[in-house]
């Protein structure tokens, strides 16, 4: 009974998260994009007023961390959004 | 008595602008005298890099407000000061935050900032705004500004910077707006990072970063609110006879214009009246008269006073006083 109770609980959960598979994606890209904004001098984009930078980056942990996770799978993308699609 | 550089319901502030060497720091200093003996309680801020704003009172100034006489105080911005305790205070925050990250050196970073482009004039900014917000200390805030070129820039970084703010709140909004919609079904969102476990912020109350970007762009809106309104702020230019200083003053003018920053009073600053022919001269004085025909058609609607020039250099009190009440009186 206990294995069976399992089974469907875990059945739900991939449904759940499969139906947020798509926002997640999103949300990191926004997040991301956020970042990348921010830190834009960095690579050469117009920066947004250094103040208002510095004022966020103390809370920008989450971001960072993104933009960094970002960069290392950048070569692997295509990947990403094929597993996203179940291209497989 | 010219309204426009007094007091209506609030404080005046007072940006007086133009080319470097026409006689800025003169102008302001004379009519800050002429307005404190009028009994307005008065301060003089020099926002120029190149101080010499003690020079003209004689008195050497700092970063306080300093008594020079009744209702009169001046002081003079330190900006080198200002962008260190800035970075400093900033630096010990992050250091905090961003112990776990080795993505950027941060010690490297903090180094070059202090030389990034802008940052005076977000120093400047942030500078002027701390002023402001308890100008009500004060019935008049004068500003003697850095030439015309950086003054723009100063003077416009509220409305760009309102631009930005607007729209990182606008991606921030979409960001919160999914994190709500997954926290819906799979429940709170953790993040672990550095052996911390961080729960995601869904509600733009009680995210850091939502919160830091409206406080910043309230701040801004203040700046802005203030220097576009014409029963608060006016800027007088000062210029010299002569036709760069024309051409500069007309350039400003349109830039104020464009960002909604009441204009209201030209300056001509030592005019030469000559009472016997001096050849070596004529030139100047054919150049002199030129402008001083032609200002009159380009600043329409706007006061315009000449000054002569002087055949000792107006400092010391009781010169300033004559000189800022010829300001202030018309």
């Amino acid at each position: 009974m206990q294995k069976l109770k399992d089974f469907l609980k875990g059945f739900g959960e991939t449904f759940k998260h499969q139906s947020t598979e798509y926002i997640e994606f999103e949300e990191r890209e926004l997040e991301n994009v956020f970042a990348i904004i921010l830190m834009g001098s960095f690579i050469g984009i117009p920066s947004p007023p250094t103040t208002l930078v510095i004022r966020l980056l103390p809370h920008m942990t989450r971001e960072l961390y993104i933009i960094q996770r970002r960069a290392v799978e950048m070569d692997d993308i295509l990947g990403e959004l094929a597993g996203l699609f179940d291209i497989t | 008595m010219r309204e426009y550089l007094l007091p209506k319901e609030e404080f005046r502030t007072v940006f007086v602008i133009g080319k470097g060497g026409v006689g800025k720091t003169t102008t302001s200093a004379a009519l800050s005298v002429a307005l404190a003996k009028k009994g307005y309680r008065t301060l003089i801020v020099s926002l120029d890099p190149a101080h010499n704003l003690g020079d003209v009172f004689m008195v050497k100034l700092t970063d306080k407000p300093k008594k020079l006489a009744e209702n009169l105080y001046a002081s003079e911005l330190d900006m080198e000061k200002l962008i260190k305790g800035y970075l400093k205070h900033l630096e010990k925050n992050l250091k905090n935050m961003y112990r776990y990250l080795t993505v950027i050196n941060l010690e490297k970073y903090f180094e070059v900032l202090s030389y990034s482009p802008g940052i005076e004039e977000y120093a400047t900014l942030e500078a002027v705004r701390e002023i402001l917000v308890s100008g009500n200390e004060w019935d008049v805030i004068v500003f003697d500004t850095p030439p015309t070129g950086l003054t723009l820039r100063v003077l416009a970084l509220p409305r760009i910077s309102l631009i930005w703010a607007d729209r990182l709140i606008e991606i921030r909004r979409k960001i919160l707006e999914r994190r709500r919609a997954i926290a819906k079904i799979q429940g709170e969102q953790k993040f672990v990072v550095g052996g911390e476990e961080i729960t995601l912020a869904k509600e733009e109350e009680e995210d850091a970063v939502m919160k830091e970007l409206k406080a910043y762009r309230s701040e801004v809106e203040f700046v802005e609110r203030v220097i576009t309104d014409p029963d608060r702020t006016s800027v007088v230019a000062v210029m010299n006879p002569e036709m760069l200083p024309l051409y500069e003053t007309e350039r400003a003018y349109e830039s104020l214009k464009k960002f909604g920053i009441p204009f209201n009073l030209v300056v001509v600053n030592k005019v030469i009246t000559l009472e016997k022919d001096i050849p070596e001269l004529r030139v100047k004085l054919d150049a002199q008269k030129k402008v001083l025909s032609g200002i009159e058609k380009r600043f329409r609607g706007i006061d315009i006073i000449r000054i002569p020039m002087f055949a000792e250099e107006p400092r010391g009190l009781e010169w300033l006083e004559k000189l800022g009440g010829s300001v202030l009186e018309g």
